[in-house]
């Protein structure tokens, strides 16, 4: 036990010098790691305090910035045949569910147009359609214990929300991205879209969709780099 | 009023001395300021407010925190202590009168104006300037937190019209700041040197 959590830590602190080697070769970093730690539960408790399920005011068609919505990509971008695209719904619930393009079009859709916002400053207002979350959910039926939802995508990118999160009305599995068809540098077929949640934590080209009781050590790409794991907006 | 002396009306102002609780708000401010500032310029690097990735960043060595998280984790939690540190003083200040006693005033405006006695200007310039950045200092937060919770206080952000001009807003008070804190240490010294910038710090 205390064997992998080391070489975890290990791993971790790998990464993290190598990222931050990467981002500034002057290492005025100093104590950010643990400034960080020290905040971050009461930062997390005041987000959590200030979410509700009450929908965020929204915005009107011809607010929409289509040329602000910047694409940002970890790897590289997958190219998903659609006819043999499957989302799966698993673990803490009571019905895992294999879900086709087909299968997600007929469920209600949903339209918004919210605010994005990336953690790096800017920010584009957008329409997004697709089927809300916790419609998913519901028919997948969480188990009582379920607290968390983990997202994996198909370039290997992975994250995970608190459940009251996923279910907020606007939270939703988007095919659609100011009234078109959602393109695969956005996200196609399938993608995380909330106005509730910072960029990092709205995931593209999602295939799996796990439940889980607890967090894993791996909370989220960028998370795991250091990046706060809450992202509340 | 009770008849004043006639000597008295040109005398200049007596040396304040700081109370406790106005020595420490002013250490607190000063140095949870500074680490929103240089932390604040690290954030600003990631996606410049003007002309966005291709815009120009501030040197490293005017940045705190190393990349974009640590400069968000240092500036998220310099701001409790800045905003909490504001509030409580704000609040003394209202209590203790502190507020009619040492901020800027009517009479200060009036003495700008008509008065011939050269300190008695300089006072209240200085209290003119030092009373005119607290409604800068509020204006920080209340930017700040349009930024942070765009979504659970929508009716905040969005009295700043636009996200462009929310960050435009909140960044401008780099400047400002930066700017009164020379203004506002000069007048220190020149209404009452030395001993007065010690009165405040020690
Ligand atoms: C409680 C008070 C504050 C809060 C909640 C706050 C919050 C924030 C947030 C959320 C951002 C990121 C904005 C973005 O993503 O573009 C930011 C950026 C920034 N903050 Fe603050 N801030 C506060 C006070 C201050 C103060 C006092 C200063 C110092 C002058 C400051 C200077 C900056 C600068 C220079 C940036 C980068 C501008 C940008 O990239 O948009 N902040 N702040
Ligand atoms: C940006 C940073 C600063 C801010 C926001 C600031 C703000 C203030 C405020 C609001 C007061 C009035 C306090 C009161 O009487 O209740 C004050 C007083 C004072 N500050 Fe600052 N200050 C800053 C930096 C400095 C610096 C760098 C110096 C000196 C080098 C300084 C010296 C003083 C002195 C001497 C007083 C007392 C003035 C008096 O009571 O007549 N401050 N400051």
């Amino acid at each position: 036990m205390s064997k992998s959590i080391s070489r975890r830590q290990l791993l971790q602190w790998s990464g993290l010098s190598s990222a931050s080697l990467l981002l500034n070769s002057c290492g005025s970093n100093l104590w950010s790691k643990e400034v960080g730690q020290a905040i971050e539960p009461l930062n997390q408790a005041t987000q959590a305090l200030l979410l509700t399920q009450k929908p965020v005011p929204e915005y009107s068609i011809d607010q929409i910035e289509p040329d602000k919505l910047l694409i940002n990509t970890f790897a590289q971008t997958p190219q998903i045949d659609p006819a043999k695209y499957r989302l799966q719904i698993e673990g803490e619930v009571n019905h895992p569910m294999q879900l086709s393009l087909g299968d997600l079009q007929t469920l209600p859709l949903t339209s918004m147009v919210i605010q994005h916002v990336c953690v790096e400053g800017w920010a584009a207002i957008v329409q997004w359609g697709g089927v809300r979350l916790q419609e998913l959910l519901r028919l997948a039926q969480p188990k009582p214990n379920a607290r968390y939802v983990y997202f994996k995508s198909a370039d290997g990118y992975y994250e995970s929300w608190d459940l009251v999160s996923a279910t907020h009305p606007q939270t939703l599995m988007a095919y659609q991205k100011n009234g078109q068809s959602l393109s695969a540098d956005n996200g196609a077929p399938l993608r995380l879209a909330s106005p509730i949640k910072l960029g990092y934590k709205q995931s593209k080209w999602v295939t799996q969709i796990m439940l889980t009781n607890q967090l894993m050590p791996k909370t989220g790409y960028w998370e795991d780099r250091g990046y706060e794991w809450f992202g509340g907006l | 009023m009770t008849s004043a002396r006639p000597t008295k009306r040109t005398k200049s102002p007596r040396l304040p001395t700081q109370t406790l609780p106005a020595k420490i708000f002013h250490w607190t401010n000063l140095i949870s300021l500074f680490v929103m500032l240089f932390s604040g310029l690290q954030i600003y690097n990631a996606n410049p407010v003007f002309g966005g990735r291709s815009g120009w960043n501030f040197p490293d060595y005017l940045t705190l925190g190393g990349w974009l998280a640590g400069g968000r984790n240092w500036h998220f939690a310099a701001m409790w202590f800045y905003a909490l540190n504001l509030l409580w003083y704000g609040l003394y200040v209202m209590v203790s009168r502190r507020w009619q006693i040492r901020y800027a005033s009517g009479s200060d405006i009036k003495a700008l104006r008509v008065s011939q006695n050269a300190k008695r200007k300089n006072y209240a310039l200085h209290r003119l300037v030092y009373t005119a950045i607290i409604p800068i200092l509020v204006l920080s937060i209340a930017s700040g937190l349009g930024m942070y919770k765009p979504a659970s206080l929508h009716w905040l952000a969005s009295l700043f019209v636009d996200w462009q001009t929310l960050r435009t807003v909140h960044f401008i008070a780099v400047p400002i700041f930066i700017l009164f804190t020379f203004v506002h240490s000069l007048l220190a010294l020149r209404v009452g040197s030395i001993r007065l910038i010690k009165s405040m710090f020690v």
